[in-house]
């Protein structure tokens, strides 16, 4: 089956291509060379568009225990949000965290093909997975959440060598069908559960006395030397507190040369300057991210309205739970692997607090120059819900529309940041960048995000629009692997989607030290913990990733 | 006797069969998520041999051959019997979900059936379920899984009875006498009391006994708090001047002392005035000893898959179990929906139950479909009956552990021709013009 899209303005930086007038064509899926017309191939006029590849999602937690959990506690979200009108496809409801199906629908709406669950815990990847075969239309992939793990925590304490760091880390992500690496809070959530508070870069944690500092080194080298495409994905220390830029400072610093992911960033970029001790960090971070090349960082932007936050950082929620919104919030210790803490909130326009928390937000995303290490998220449904990101989009690309939205905000934020200043707009080209062409590198996803011949047929045509939310928030057409999934908004079929995972050769003597960890401590086998690949995505088994030691 | 143990059975299997040992197999029936059970398999006879009392009777099958499909009560082919399911699910306005005792595979196709003909969904161990997730859902709670029970908890309190009777294996499982963070451990049984096995297996550990009877568990869980929050016995006007009161307030400097505190309650166990009372008050608990140091609730359910059930409709509709699907829409409500309220305005009952022989519920309005366990026992004929495979016995499948996090995979453990009810829906769902 051929399909042609023509007569649109394409935008894929990847290959080279900014507003260039080219026909694309898939031919079974995928994108082949520009040919001759034929016979018999499904012509897309795209006049008056603009063509990007599919969108990419690298951080957004869309499956998995701590989102179903959520489910349960924010039942005012469901309530709130029913069932779309028109013919009932079950696809149930919700905004803050839809239903897997919805999760789907509503991502594919956007022109979104892809989209990654940033912190998948080893114990609750079958979870995690079940529940991603459940999302039509997206393609998805866990990264595995390591570094409060007790397995790794005691080899780390114990003095084992890097080799056996890292063939438990390989043993780990093919045994969770994983496709990266995640740490969150390194050694924190472990300090939690012996009642420590708070964990900074230098600390040594309760128990195992480790740093994190040390926790992060020995995982960055683990991952580096496993060949995995993907960095170490931090979700670093103390997020949430004031002040803790000089944290996220010290961690960039303490990358030495490796490459790494800092995670929604906006959530680590906090100061206590000015008379209440909350003071924006994105110009520092922004300058330290723009002098170590290595370093890329996803945004966390924070936008007003009901939410709930979910997140593997028990020490953190806890933290925060006094603020939750509505007055309720859940909490669970997991399996010596991590934690979880589901806190429902709600970001005010009124809150000095959360003002500024969305000006720096924007900051980040305009002061750091290299728009291939920046990733637009929310981190859903943390910071906002993904289906703000058309919002987001215009408020990048709209200098007078983001000045309107600043202007709301009180005297306080506007005296406390320096977003009104800024003049930067995104311009197309660098939207295609931050929503699917530099995460589909930071990935190693080698065929999604560009439209050259080779990558898979994910492709989106956006009708040309100066209101830039509208454009982006109802696409003309989105194709999945060459088929047509939406068309003006609207979802006109469902298809499977494909889960990445990674597998990095191990020493096979770890299955024996694996078997009597999981029969010691845990109590559980480890064969049964291991993840079978017909056991992805309704026994079609995952993409794998390569690795390249 | 409730430990693991090989059992002695000298049944013999088919003439000539070869038997096959298979162990470490994962338990879907009560749970807790045991995965060290061995049985050996005869052609079509499964015996146990490593398994508590309940997994041995649910795992037994015999060397005969299954029933077949029956459509009112005679027996038919497989296909006519989808058919005639197909048709009474289309002629029916309020049909009524009930057993979901299934793997997740099932489940999912019991939703896809759901979405399509119109119907309430309900487990029917779902009582518990929902006297926690009256808190859970209301106020929220800090919960442990299973690992963290064992690895680290100092002092276990156990709310109500010994529930060594509902789970066989649970302190064998939660607290082995080694563990990773903790030397010692003392054992608190706020309620009725160890049973005489609970005592023996206990031995290595401090037994504490809070006899309290069961319709005053609310409130010596109110005195617990009160004592834990600093104030005195004074506000319960006498009640807690005796001996619950000084055995109250020991335990409370025993909470305050511990590292991490473990409350745990089977809330379907619990005396039902009060059960939700129980279950808020003992997270309340938690929370306040969270102030300064760790606890955490672990809250024993999740029979037959109740939990998984639970999951999948979270992440299908958005709600848990007792919601309703009707065409358009989909509503929770948790009233209207349990499946014997439902069952008074239903014209229609379908129940699915695949872990074990349970009759469906009292239902005479209207048709009863049943994509049953082969034994079943009907008290009347049900209009369709279709024998479906165990997960664990006659197919693999997937299963949720009680609390919630993870998932084990079941084994197949013979072929005897019984289809899983995950194809028997997705049938059902594909028939034309129903």
């Amino acid at each position: 089956m051929r399909v042609r899209v023509t007569n649109g303005r394409v935008f894929d930086p990847a290959s080279g291509w900014v507003d260039a007038a080219r026909d694309v064509l898939i031919a079974d899926g995928r994108i082949v060379a520009d040919d001759l017309p034929q016979p018999g191939e499904t012509v897309y006029d795209a006049a008056g568009g603009v063509v990007m590849a599919g969108g990419i999602d690298l951080h957004s937690h869309i499956a998995g225990g701590k989102v179903n959990l959520g489910r349960l506690l924010m039942s005012e979200d469901r309530r709130a949000h029913p069932e779309p009108f028109g013919d009932f496809c079950g696809c149930g409801g919700g905004r803050a965290l839809p239903t897997a199906h919805a999760t789907g629908c509503l991502y594919s709406q956007m022109g979104y093909t892809a989209v990654f669950e940033p912190a998948m815990l080893g114990a609750n990847a079958r979870h995690a997975h079940l529940e991603m075969a459940d999302i039509p239309n997206i393609d998805t992939g866990g990264y595995l959440v390591l570094g409060n793990d007790d397995a790794f925590l005691q080899l780390l304490a114990q003095g084992e060598g890097q080799d056996a760091l890292n063939d438990y880390v390989a043993w780990m992500i093919k045994a969770t069908q994983s496709c990266a690496v995640k740490l969150v809070n390194p050694g924190g959530i472990s300090a939690f559960k012996f009642n420590g508070r708070s964990l900074d870069l230098d600390e040594e944690g309760p128990y195992y006395g480790l740093t994190p500092r040390r926790i992060l080194g020995a995982l960055q080298q683990a991952v580096t030397e496993l060949g995995l495409p993907h960095p170490i994905h931090l979700h670093g220390c103390n997020l949430g507190v004031p002040g803790n830029i000089d944290t996220t400072l010290a961690t960039i610093a303490a990358a030495e040369g490796f490459a790494l992911h800092l995670a929604h960033v906006q959530f680590h970029a906090y100061g206590q300057e000015g008379d209440r001790r909350f003071s924006s960090g994105a110009a520092a971070l922004a300058a330290a991210v723009n002098a170590h090349p290595h370093v890329s960082v996803d945004v966390g932007q924070v936008m007003f309205g009901q939410t709930v936050t979910a997140s593997a950082d028990l020490m953190a929620q806890y933290r925060n739970h006094r603020h939750a919104s509505p007055g309720k919030w859940a909490g669970m210790d997991i399996e010596c692997d991590a934690a979880c803490g589901v806190v429902p909130f709600r970001y005010r326009d009124t809150s000095f607090v959360h003002g500024l928390q969305w000006a720096i937000g924007l900051e980040l995303f305009l002061l750091i120059d290299d728009p291939w290490r920046v990733f637009l998220t929310t981190d859903h449904p943390n910071g906002a819900p993904f289906t703000t990101y058309p919002h987001l989009i215009r408020l990048l690309m709209d200098k007078p529309f983001r000045d309107a939205h600043l202007a709301r905000l009180g005297p306080a934020v506007r005296a406390h940041t320096g977003l009104g200043e800024i003049r930067r707009e995104y311009t197309l080209e660098e939207i295609a960048i931050v929503t699917r062409a530099a995460p589909a590198r930071a990935l190693g996803l080698a065929d999604r995000g560009h439209l050259a011949p080779g990558g898979v047929g994910d492709l989106v045509v956006y009708a040309e629009d100066s209101d830039r939310e509208a454009m982006f928030a109802a696409p003309r057409l989105v194709l999945k692997n060459g088929r047509e999934v939406v068309r003006d908004g609207a979802i006109v079929a469902l298809q499977a989607g494909s889960t990445f995972a990674a597998a990095p050769p191990c020493d096979p003597q770890m299955d024996a030290r694996m078997a009597r960890w999981f029969d010691e401590a845990i109590g559980l086998k480890a064969k049964h913990f291991r993840i079978a690949d017909h056991e992805i995505r309704g026994g079609r088994g995952p993409i794998r990733l390569e690795c390249r030691p | 006797m409730t430990e693991p143990a090989a059992i002695d059975d000298t049944t013999e299997g088919a003439a000539g069969a070869a038997t096959r040992r298979l162990t470490d197999l994962a338990c879907g029936f009560c749970g807790l998520g045991c995965d060290d059970l061995e049985v050996a398999v005869t052609g079509r006879a499964v015996r146990p041999r490593t398994a508590c009392p309940e997994a041995a009777v649910l795992l037994r099958r015999g060397p005969g051959p299954p029933p077949g499909p029956r459509v009112e009560g005679r027996e038919v082919p497989l296909a006519q019997a989808v058919s005639a399911a197909a048709r009474h699910l289309a002629a029916s306005r309020a049909a009524v979900f009930s057993g979901l005792g299934t793997d997740v595979d099932g489940l999912r196709g019991l939703a896809d059936l759901a979405v399509r003909f119109g119907a309430s969904l309900d487990h029917a161990g779902s009582e518990g379920l929902f006297r926690n997730l009256d808190t859970l859902q209301r106020t929220g709670w800090i919960a442990a899984t299973l690992a963290e029970l064992r690895t680290r908890c100092d002092v276990l309190v156990v709310i109500g009875a010994d529930p060594r009777r509902a789970y066989g294996r649970f302190f064998e499982r939660a607290v082995p006498p080694e563990a990773l963070f903790t030397d010692d451990r003392t054992m608190v049984f706020l309620g009725s009391g160890p049973e005489a096995a609970t005592r023996d297996q206990l031995a290595g550990h401090r037994l504490i006994e809070v006899p309290v009877v069961p319709g005053f568990l609310g409130e010596a869980l109110a005195g617990l708090e009160a004592f834990l929050r600093g104030r005195g016995a004074a506000e319960f006007a006498g009640a807690l001047d005796g001996a619950l009161g000084a055995d109250l307030a020991e335990l409370a400097e025993l909470l305050r002392a511990a590292r991490y505190a473990v409350f745990v309650w089977d809330a379907a166990d619990l005396p039902a005035p009060q059960a939700e009372e129980v279950v808020h008050r003992a997270a309340a608990i938690v929370a306040q000893l969270n102030r300064a140091g760790r606890a955490a609730v672990f809250p024993l359910g999740g029979r037959d898959n109740v939990v998984g059930a639970n999951q999948v409709m979270l992440w299908r509709f958005g709600h848990p179990l007792r919601t309703l699907v009707d065409g358009r829409a989909s509503r929770h409500a948790p009233d209207l929906y349990a499946t014997a309220v439902a069952l008074r305005d239903a014209d229609l009952l379908l129940h699915a139950d695949s872990f074990r022989p349970r009759p469906p519920p009292a239902f005479s309005a209207g048709p009863v479909i049943a994509l049953a366990h082969p034994a079943t026992e009907f008290a009347r004929e049900p209009e369709v009956f279709i024998p479906v495979g165990t997960p664990g016995v006659d197919h693999a499948g997937t299963v949720f552990r009680m609390d919630g996090i993870v998932c084990l995979p079941l084994e197949k453990l013979r072929d005897a021709g019984l289809p899983r009810l995950a194809d028997v829906a997705a049938a059902i769902r594909a028939e034309d013009g129903a």
